[in-house]
């Protein structure tokens, strides 16, 4: 038994590496299709967008790059889908330089889909550098921080923004963050001061970091990860990359179980053995 | 000249770090136009300064293949796909998209930028799974408790979990709303003073590193 | 089905390609993963470069001070601009050592900014209202009464109000180490040892969340790509990424070197 442990202990993690590979490959394969049940924090937000009238003004940023894309793209789908099948007037932007392009891609595709038209119903003004500064410079002046959007086309007479003057005028926030800049930032130097309603989209490893903010009501919800975005699908009735993906999800965490049980087995074996693994 | 390197720095960071904290509490018309105009020029300068740091990898990828050190080769494709991205760029005037087709730089930024960044950080799902495997072991009670979180958060956020071990899920709802917030409330705290102290005494001068050292710093 | 454009088809081999070399690392480092590792910094940068250069120096500073200069020219306001483009120009003196002093008052400009903005607003906002909301009074508001009180899936209920006050205030302690931790001291910061493997232990399952959702994320489009309509990119430059590594790694070997 301990010669077996010890083999066992020291196996090449390459073998693991294929163990987590078949663990994704055969659910996204075969999927088995269980049901996603939703947190509090995540209908929150649903709830809030739910109350918003037509024509209300909802900021989205994007402020995260491709490296994040699996775990924010399905809560940016998600929640532009419901933002234009709310009729809100939605305006999108984001921190990160390298992400832009990929904000670019989603709106756009979504917005097609749903019939809504660039200028009048969304405006997707871009990245603009400043982090902290910007988000001051947006709750002062839009359109000093933005003279133009993406396209070049000034924002000034823009119809999706009219009665918007700076962050004051915005009735909801949600930033889809991976890091920093993000959901603390446009906290603390945006609705601090400029008192709009927000909200937080995050991957799983940002999301514990900020419960404090949810706890006291400072975000008044939060989307965390893929198991988030999954839950926000099912809320809007949409079976998205997000919902698709959460049977591989299982499969994979439950392997990891796996490994770490049978690690701790093979430790307890071990223990008191002098030529154990450390 | 000491009163240029060292004096003049230090009375500049003083009144703009006094002014600006200051004008968080002052809702006077000038106060609001000042911060207004400052915060669009930090735009600005912070543009420069993303300037600095990309013409510091230059330097340094340069050097490299001047010196032609270990692996230069690869610095000659970093500079080689550095000046490709940059001349199909700014011949499509930096936009991804025109009139809804595609141009050449989103074609790059689509099918070479995106799947190389998501794919860089996705290896590193396999290192978890090894060193959970190898590493994550009950040495100690705190250890065990550890794992203990960490198995029934791995559970009760996942669907098979919530169907398995239904009370999982009220497990993970608990553990993150209260004890994780009360640890993560901690530590923003004690960041969060520990960042206000930071810029106190970066306002005040004694905290001088910004300077970029030297003896005049 | 119809025919993808040949730029998405000749896009998805690229992007399976690079895909594939980076995975490769799982392996062993390699020639083919150092080759995409740097091809991924050249091209970023690149993008970050012609970015940069379309929204700073075009949009925000050159448009706007044109426009400006246009209106207006006699007017002092309207070169307003050229005073943030001089702080920047000050920051890149710093590559040359004889007037690098210089970039001194450009950063003394930008962290002085930095440091006044963030005082105010952190303390209210990472301070005062953490603070305010964990000193929460236990008196039950609304209906419900003791059983609401005692409810732990209720995360404003008052148990767990006092739960979260012990744990901010026995992780609060055991960072502090000014004090020694003996006595009740002792007891507190274990206290807080304990609520910190707890939080820990959860931030570890959110991690392996995170991380198996990007592997999730490229997986799906690597299957995506294995398709008929994208020439079986994915089945084919796998056998070709396979052979490439077989082949390199015996030629390490003939030469009887590690890689």
């Amino acid at each position: 038994m301990k010669a077996f442990a010890r083999r066992m202990v020291a196996i090449d993690r390459r073998i693991i590496f294929l163990l987590i590979a078949a663990a994704v490959l055969v659910p996204l394969l075969r999927p088995f299709g269980l049901p996603i049940k939703v947190s509090p924090e995540v209908r929150a937000v649903y709830d809030y967008m739910e109350t918003l009238p037509e024509r209300s003004v909802f900021l989205l940023s994007f402020d995260f790059d491709p490296s994040s894309k699996p775990e924010l793209e399905p809560q940016a789908v998600a929640l532009l889908r419901h933002a234009f099948r709310k009729n809100l007037r939605v305006i999108v932007m984001t921190h990160w330089l390298t992400g832009t392009g990929l904000a670019d891609d989603v709106v756009s595709t979504v917005a097609a889909e749903m019939g809504k038209q660039r200028g009048t119903d969304y405006v997707f003004l871009g990245w603009a550098p400043g982090a902290y500064a910007l988000v001051i410079a947006m709750g002062q002046d839009l359109y000093t921080a933005f003279p133009s959007d993406y396209r070049k086309i000034p924002t000034k007479d823009m119809a999706v923004l009219e009665g918007v003057r700076s962050l004051r005028d915005v009735n909801y926030l949600i930033s889809l963050a991976a890091g920093n800049p993000g959901i603390e930032m446009w906290y603390v130097f945006g609705k601090d001061k400029y008192r709009f309603e927000m909200a937080g989209g995050s991957t799983g490893v940002m999301a514990p970091g900020l419960y404090p903010f949810l706890r006291s009501g400072q975000i008044n919800g939060l989307i965390g990860g893929l198991q988030g975005a999954a839950e926000y699908e099912t809320l809007i009735g949409l079976t998205g990359t997000a919902t698709a993906g959460m049977d591989a999800q299982s499969a994979t965490h439950f392997v990891i179980i796996l490994l770490v049980v049978l690690c701790n087995m093979f430790y307890f074996v071990l223990r008191g053995d002098p030529g154990r693994s450390r | 000249m000491i009163f240029f390197k060292r004096h003049l720095p230090l009375a500049i960071t003083f009144v703009m770090g006094i002014t600006f904290a200051l004008q968080y509490y002052v809702p006077h018309p000038v106060s609001e136009a000042a911060i207004t105009a400052v915060s669009k020029w930090m735009q600005i300068i912070s543009g420069f300064a993303l300037l600095l740091g990309i013409a510091s990898l230059f330097h340094m990828h340069a050097v490299k293949i001047r010196r032609q050190a270990a692996g230069w080769g690869y610095s000659l494709v970093l500079y080689g796909a550095m000046l490709g991205t940059m001349v199909v760029g700014f011949g499509s005037h930096g936009e991804t998209k025109v009139d809804g087709a595609q141009t050449a730089f989103g074609w790059l930024y689509d099918y070479t930028m995106v799947p190389l960044q998501g794919t860089m950080f996705s290896v590193l799902a396999f290192f978890v799974a090894s060193a959970a495997y190898r590493a994550f072991r009950a040495r100690s009670r705190e250890a065990s408790v550890l794992l203990l979180s960490a198995v029934i958060v791995m559970v009760g956020r996942v669907p098979l979990g919530q169907v398995l071990l239904p009370w999982a899920w009220d497990v993970t709802q608990w553990l993150m709303n209260v004890i994780n917030s009360a640890v993560r409330r901690a530590i923003l705290i004690g960041v969060s003073m520990g960042s206000v102290a930071l810029s106190v005494k970066i306002i005040l001068g004694k905290e001088r590193s910004y300077l970029g050292g030297g003896k005049d710093a | 089905m119809p025919a993808l454009p040949t730029e998405a088809v000749l896009g998805a081999w690229v992007a399976t390609g690079l895909t594939l070399f980076i995975y490769s690392f799982l392996y062993k480092d390699n020639p083919l993963f150092k080759l995409s590792e740097h091809l991924y910094v050249g091209v970023s940068i690149g993008y970050s470069v012609v970015l940069a250069w379309h929204t700073i120096f075009l949009r925000l500073l050159w448009e706007p001070l044109a426009q400006a200069v246009r209106d207006a020219p006699s007017e002092a306001g309207s070169y307003m601009l050229l005073l943030p483009a001089s702080i920047g120009l000050l920051m890149l003196t710093r590559f040359v050592p004889r007037i690098a002093w210089l970039s001194r008052l450009a950063f003394a400009f930008v962290v002085g900014f930095g440091s006044g903005v963030a005082i105010p607003r952190t303390v209210s906002a990472a301070i005062l209202k953490q603070i305010e909301d964990t000193v929460q009074s236990l008196a039950p508001t609304g209906t419900g009464g003791y059983s609401a009180f005692m409810d732990l899936a209720l995360p404003q209920s008052g148990i767990n109000a006092i739960i979260l006050l012990i744990g901010v205030v026995s992780v609060l302690f055991y960072f502090f180490f000014s004090v020694e931790h003996t006595g009740p001291g002792r007891v507190a910061a274990r206290t807080g040892v304990y609520f910190l493997m707890l939080a820990f232990g959860a931030a570890f399952g959110y991690t392996v969340m995170s991380r198996m959702s990007l592997l999730i994320g490229r997986f799906r489009d690597l299957i995506t790509f294995s398709g008929a309509e994208y020439g079986y990119a994915t089945l084919i430059l796998l056998l070709v990424t396979v052979l490439s590594l077989a082949g390199w790694e015996l030629a390490v070997r003939r030469k009887g070197g590690k890689a």
